[in-house]
């Protein structure tokens, strides 16, 4: 109905500033200049008329989204699309604190052997210093340095076949 | 002046029969819109009441996801612990095994006793990184047959069957999977 109205006001602006020109081309004077802020009032009147219409349209649209945000049935919804992110999350929370539970429990079993592995390897290096002190008096004192420096350079760098390598060139110098 | 007036009077005549029109068929249509916004009304209270439901018992399943969930990890972790005493026990004895044989063969060099605590001590790894039951098995079977050849090469040894100073069985073995 409003915006009927606002129509109505916009067809009589129109009509005024016609029926204006036409009174301008008969040359009929005074009644263009009063004819004229009448038109420009109606013009004026149906904008006003049609934003203010707008305005109330909108507010009434915030109004109503805000109305049916906070609806019960929205709120329901709401929440079973929390509890349903909950539980996947539940489900991974799980899954993340096995795959934890498993890496730390790897690590500590790695970290058991690498303590074994360098004890033997200990043992290793220290029975070919052992071997190779005894043949001390054989070697030449270069030689036996070489030896010696050898082992302790396997040993550093944790080189299992190469110690093992080192405990058969000394056993083929016996 | 008349014209105009006649005019404004045919517009609110235009504006009172429109207002008339919509009261006539709000008047003869308002039973079914009663209807339609009683229905309405039911049908969101079905839904939310629907939704409620479903939200309780997701709540519900969710507290007994959890329940099972912490159970299960108290589980693994005993599990977990358990599997490390085992490693260590493994380790443990497989030290005792070189210490051993290296008290029997009292010839046996170093890097001979190492290498066979190096290779009862890689079955074992591959035995427990097994992805598969059957892989496991089959590892571990590896690792009791050289458990087993050693055993004998040392009982072979100490009872005066066998005159070699190494444990040549085990080491032909190893040789083998090698």
């Amino acid at each position: 109905m409003i915006i009927r109205i606002a129509l109505l006001l916009l067809f009589a602006a129109f009509a005024l500033f016609s029926s204006v020109d036409l009174l301008l081309w008969l040359a009929i004077p005074g009644l263009p200049q009063l004819l004229t802020p009448l038109g420009l009032a109606t013009l004026f009147s149906a904008f006003s008329i049609l934003l203010i219409y707008g305005l109330l349209a909108l507010i009434k649209l915030i109004m109503r989204a805000c109305v049916d945000y906070l609806s019960a049935e929205n709120r329901a919804h709401r929440r079973l699309l929390f509890n349903q992110v909950r539980q996947q999350q539940v489900k991974q929370l799980y899954f993340f604190k096995k795959v934890q539970l498993n890496y730390f429990v790897e690590a500590k079993r790695k970290k058991l052997l690498m303590a074994n592995n360098q004890q033997h390897i200990h043992a290793l290096s220290k029975a070919i210093d052992k071997e190779l002190s005894t043949l001390k008096d054989q070697l030449s004192r270069t030689h036996y340095q070489a030896l010696h420096h050898e082992n302790i350079k396997h040993l550093r760098k944790r080189d299992i076949n190469a110690l093992l390598q080192l405990q058969v060139k000394i056993a083929n110098i016996v | 002046m008349t014209t105009f007036k006649n005019w404004v009077l045919s517009l609110l005549n235009l504006f009172h029969s429109v207002k008339d029109e919509t009261l006539y068929w709000q008047k003869n249509n308002q039973a079914q819109q009663t209807q339609l916004k009683h229905s309405r009304i039911l049908a969101t209270k079905k839904i939310e009441a629907e939704l409620k439901k479903k939200s309780v018992q997701l709540e519900h399943e969710i507290s007994l996801l959890r329940t099972k969930n912490d159970t299960e990890l108290i589980m693994l972790k005993t599990k977990c612990k358990q599997d490390i005493k085992d490693y260590k026990q493994y380790l443990n004895a497989l030290d005792q095994l070189k210490h051993s044989l290296q008290l029997s063969y009292k010839q046996l060099p170093e890097a001979v006793a190492f290498t066979l605590h190096h290779h009862a001590k890689h079955l074992l790894n591959q035995m427990w990184e097994a992805q598969d039951f059957e892989q496991r098995m089959l590892h571990e079977m590896q690792l009791i047959n050289f458990m087993t050849t050693l055993h004998e090469d040392t009982r072979h040894y100490l009872e005066g069957a066998s005159t070699d100073i190494l444990p040549q069985k085990t080491l032909n073995l190893i040789q083998k999977s090698g």
